[in-house]
């Protein structure tokens, strides 16, 4: 939508003032983190005497830890989408039998809490000798993610016109072919989307984390966070810290991807 | 060469070679006896429990030397609070408990109900001299199961500067109590902050005013049980407490009376280190209010205990054993106190603790009179710990009067 | 569809023949990897809890492995507790307002960020943040701002003369699940926005600019080309979105721990105590059970409905 130049400034205003609501907590977040002493009751509205102490606890503790959560967060990404791409599509496209259950089935998944999944997963991963180690976490937070993003993949899928797959089938090309070459390409808002979401769920997750690691050597970010509130003495600072902090680097990669959801991906592919 | 002297020079030779190899066996079967001890070196034992830093620090220099002390190597693994629990039933159900496990003392009887714990006894563990209430919260159906070296409890802080400035003396009485905390309620400041949470925690906090008022956990619908809520009721109706102590956690609590948002507040001796490090504030413990005059207030007993799970591996229960009775050694009690604000369990070691630690001496004393949470109901706390915070908030919201929500709450 | 032809190879079937039946192989391959890893990772422990919610599965349980069966008792032990009516009416109530908000709230900001202004891009990204915080901080952020006596919402609203006495946001019962149900909507209005506005983008230009020919602008250009075009993606947004809803616990018990006096207790909350808190599992899972019908019903309900309108 094109805007004369004075309604984009409007706009923008508008825009700054509804973050500006929205984000209000997040502002409170970064406030408590540099105010010393008893965060919470007695923090004020701006920061009077702001200190980075807790920012210095937070990082030489935390600092390995974000690293952890993002191999685990990318490595999920990449497995999830590499399985889910294709079943959406045919689950979008193709006319098979059971396709109904399946649908059913990937719904009845995402009923199921966390800590039931984690529990049985505990014993599983004990006897394979997956737990304390990325591979196993990113295998966890896969089976948290790829429903999603199935289902999020063929809803956009579905609305993929039907004239550019037959073109490529008319010109003989193979279900493989007409996927990598056709659909991916044009999915692409679908597959980031997706992705995105992925990326969220794994970087967030706190259940995995706890269950499948036995508190020595490998500690997601969240999992650390956890570590200020174990005791009776609880030290917000660093934990508000540590929440700012491990926000970054996702805020930095998702603004990257978000760039490539843009519009029209169809614009003369149906001509 | 007389053939006699070669002969008593065999005679001889096999003598000494008979002596020497007397001597070696010997040497070795002494040395075998003592491999009940060496069994039990070499060994890394694992060690799990729920502290955060900074207390863990503390508590892994104590694990350290133990282990070393032993001969063995330890690897520690610390799980933050509440996840502890779910974890220890996971490693239950897989078998893969650690070798030392620390427990909250009102989670022992859950865990020890299961068959997955062994007797202290086992071990020459005994518990002797240590104060009744924490053997009694350790132990499940006569056995002693877990061994805790230091132990806390609940008191009254309270603001030496604002006590002063209104001409008060601490209260020792609810009346008082209730008085002060009507006086010193300003704009900006209750009189009186407890946690009155909807969890265990406040169920935590509400021991003390029941059990002093001769309330029982069997059974929570009785006038006495009524009493102690009503007096909990009746300073936040009139104001002298925050409606929000329904939400507050005793971390909450420690925050308001730091900021000098409560002139008292009910909370135990893990914050002194908080409190000594605010600027400005200055405060003192005593001992919780009693309903008259001269009694001793019964206030719950906190503590971790150490216990040592079924391994199926004899040698290394036996040196997990011997890591429990090093942790509740005379000289880390003291060490640990210090370290984590609590007191010893031992109470010979504790008196002579109060006499070098002032601040912590008011738990001394309230230790004495403590009482375990498990002691009387075992593994059926849970249930009677959800009806009393269920009743408090009922109470506390105003939905129902005091004898009305543990009406409500005991039958459930 | 033109056909490829009909020649006969050597071995006697027609190319497209094989051609079909190793097309179906090849979907099937397609599928194999997610079939695998849900029946893998979801299929055990669904079976699992489906079936302890009737037995008497205690912490011992976890030792011994014996759990006896006990049949119904659990769910009627749950369905007749004076709880029961509560926490149902708290788990409507606490799904409704929350879909209701998050979704109508994160359409509006989705269609207003399909103008192209400056920072439109950095300010979509930052609306991401209340997703991305971890949980125990934001609830406990929002713990002090929704404070009754020193929270900063309600020292703005008396600075601003706006109320005459604090707001028990979460310390009074009447309130509190409200509250909770403005801190729900708060997180979840980034995930909306996100699939929303991705749909939308998928939307051509041209349709809107044919249609701004014929006059439809605004409000019709929405009814009639925005909307139908996002119902797949609105479909996947709102049953995840219930489903995802009646699994809520951690914000709960973040915010009131299921209080004050069960004002925000949800069949989720519950199941989790009962679990977690009380260590009585099979009550838990049965609890459990009870909100997988309830997500069921709903997700069945609504996709019946949905097929019928796109019917018409």
């Amino acid at each position: 939508m094109r805007l004369t130049k004075r309604r984009q400034a409007t706009s923008t205003v508008i825009g700054i003032g509804l973050l500006a609501i929205m984000l209000f907590p997040v502002y409170w977040m970064i406030n408590t983190s540099l105010q010393s002493g008893n965060v919470g009751a007695s923090s004020t509205l701006l920061p009077l005497h702001p200190t980075l102490a807790a920012y210095r606890l937070a990082l030489s503790q935390q600092g390995g830890d974000i690293v952890t959560s993002l191999t685990i967060s990318c490595g999920t990404v990449l497995l999830s989408l590499a399985i889910a791409a294709p079943a959406a599509y045919v689950l979008a496209r193709s006319r098979i039998r059971g396709r109904s259950v399946i649908l059913l089935a990937l719904v009845i998944t995402q009923m199921v809490p966390g800590i039931v999944i984690a529990n049985s997963l505990y014993p599983a991963f004990d006897q394979l000798g997956l737990l304390n180690s990325r591979l196993g976490l990113v295998l966890a937070d896969t089976s948290t993610a790829l429903p999603f993003a199935i289902l999020i993949m063929r809803a956009f899928m579905v609305s993929l016109p039907g004239e550019i797959v037959e073109a490529a089938r008319v010109d003989g090309a193979g279900l493989v072919r007409t996927f990598v070459s056709i659909v991916l390409p044009v999915s692409r808002n679908a597959v980031i989307t997706a992705g995105l979401f992925a990326f969220l769920f794994s970087w967030s997750d706190f259940l995995f984390a706890l269950t499948l690691t036995t508190g020595t050597n490998l500690t997601p970010v969240t999992l650390g966070i956890y570590s200020y509130l174990g005791g009776e003495i609880q030290s917000w600072g660093p934990v508000m810290a540590t929440g700012v902090l491990s926000a970054l680097p996702a805020i930095v990669l998702l603004a990257f991807a978000q760039r490539f959801i843009s519009v029209g991906q169809l614009n003369g592919a149906v001509k | 060469m007389n053939r006699q002297g070669s002969r008593s020079t065999r005679v001889l030779v096999a003598a000494a070679t008979c002596a020497a190899l007397a001597l070696a066996l010997a040497g070795c079967s002494g040395s075998s006896s003592g491999s009940g001890t060496s069994a039990t070196t070499g060994l890394n034992l694992t060690i799990e429990d729920y502290y955060s830093q900074p207390a863990a620090a503390a508590y892994d220099t104590i694990y350290s030397a133990c282990a070393k002390q032993l001969g063995d190597t330890v690897t520690i693994s610390h799980i933050a609070g509440a996840a502890l629990i779910p974890k220890v039933l996971q490693q239950v159900s897989s078998r893969t408990m650690p070798d030392v496990l620390m427990l909250d003392n009102p989670d022992v009887d859950q865990i020890a109900a299961t068959g997955a714990l062994s007797p202290l006894s086992d071990y020459g563990i005994t518990g002797a001299g240590y104060i009744p209430g924490i053997i009694a919260a350790g132990s499940y159906q006569g056995k002693l199961y877990g061994l805790a070296p230091a132990v806390n409890s609940l008191a009254l802080f309270y603001n030496v500067d604002m006590f002063k400035a209104a001409g008060l003396t601490p209260p020792t009485t609810w009346a008082e109590l209730q008085a002060d905390a009507k006086v010193l309620t300003k704009p900006g400041r209750y009189g009186f902050a407890f946690s009155g949470v909807n969890t265990y925690e406040g169920t935590w906090q509400f021991m003390p005013w029941m059990w002093t008022n001769a309330g029982d956990e069997k059974n929570i619908d009785t006038p006495q049980t009524a009493q102690a809520l009503q007096l909990l009721t009746s300073m936040v109706q009139d104001g002298s407490a925050s409606k929000s102590v329904v939400l507050w956690t005793q971390a909450d609590v420690e925050s308001q009376f730091a900021a000098g948002k409560a002139a008292m507040m009910e909370n135990g001796p893990w914050n002194i280190a908080l409190l000594q490090g605010v600027s400005g504030l200055h405060w003192a413990s005593v001992p919780l209010p009693t309903p008259q005059a001269g009694q001793k207030s019964v206030s719950p007993l906190g503590g971790e205990t150490y216990t040592v799970p079924q391994a199926g591996d004899s040698a290394k229960m036996a040196a997990a054993g011997k890591m429990v009775a090093c942790i509740n050694s005379d000289a880390n009690q003291v060490a640990i106190s210090k370290a984590v604000a609590y007191v010893p369990a031992k109470i010979s070691v504790a008196e002579q603790f109060a006499k070098t630690n002032p601040l912590l001496a008011p738990y001394v004393t309230v230790v004495q009179t403590a009482r375990s949470r498990t002691g009387e109901l075992g593994n059926g706390w849970d249930t009677a710990a959800t009806a009393i915070y269920t009743a408090e908030q009922l109470a506390l919201t105003g939905k129902d009067s005091p004898a009305a929500a543990l009406k409500q709450a005991q039958g459930q | 569809m033109t056909l490829t032809g009909g020649q006969a190879t050597g071995s006697g079937i027609p190319r497209r023949t094989r051609g079909l039946r190793q097309e179906r192989a090849v979907t099937w391959l397609f599928l194999l990897p997610a079939l695998i890893y849900i029946v893998l990772f979801f299929g055990y422990p669904i079976v699992k809890n489906a079936v302890m919610g009737s037995q008497d599965y205690t912490t011992a349980t976890f030792y011994t492995g014996s759990a006896p069966w006990v049949g119904w008792a659990n769910y009627s032990s749950f369905l007749s507790s004076s709880l029961a009516g509560t926490t149902f009416l708290n788990t409507a109530v606490f799904t409704v307002g929350s879909i209701a908000g998050q979704f109508t709230i994160g359409l509006a900001i989705a269609l207003f960020f399909r103008r192209r202004f400056p920072l439109s891009g950095l300010l979509r990204s930052l609306l991401l943040l209340p997703w991305l915080l971890p949980l125990i901080a934001g609830a406990a952020v929002w713990r002090w701002i929704l404070d009754q006596d020193s929270g900063v919402l309600n020292s703005t609203l008396l600075h601003l003369h706006l109320v005459h006495t604090s707001v028990p946001w979460l310390s009074s019962p009447g309130m509190a699940l409200y509250s909770v149900i403005i801190v729900n909507v708060w997180i979840g209005i980034p995930f909306n926005v996100t699939l929303l506005y991705s749909g939308m983008q998928g939307i051509p230009e041209e349709h809107y600019e044919a249609a701004a020919i014929d006059g439809a602008v605004g409000w019709k250009a929405f009814r009639h080309i925005t909307w139908p075009a996002l119902r797949p993606i609105v479909t996947v947004v709102l049953v995840l979105g219930v489903i995802y809803t009646l699994k809520v616990v951690d914000i709960i018990l973040g915010l009131t721990g299921g209080g004050p006096a069960n004002a925000t207790q949800t069949l989720a909350t519950t199941a989790y105590q009962d679990s977690f808190v009380r260590f009585a599992f099979g009550q838990g899972a049965a609890v459990n059970n009870i909100l997988l019908v309830v997500s069921l019903l709903f997700a069945g309900l609504y996709l019946r409905v949905n097929r019928r309108v796109s019917d018409e």
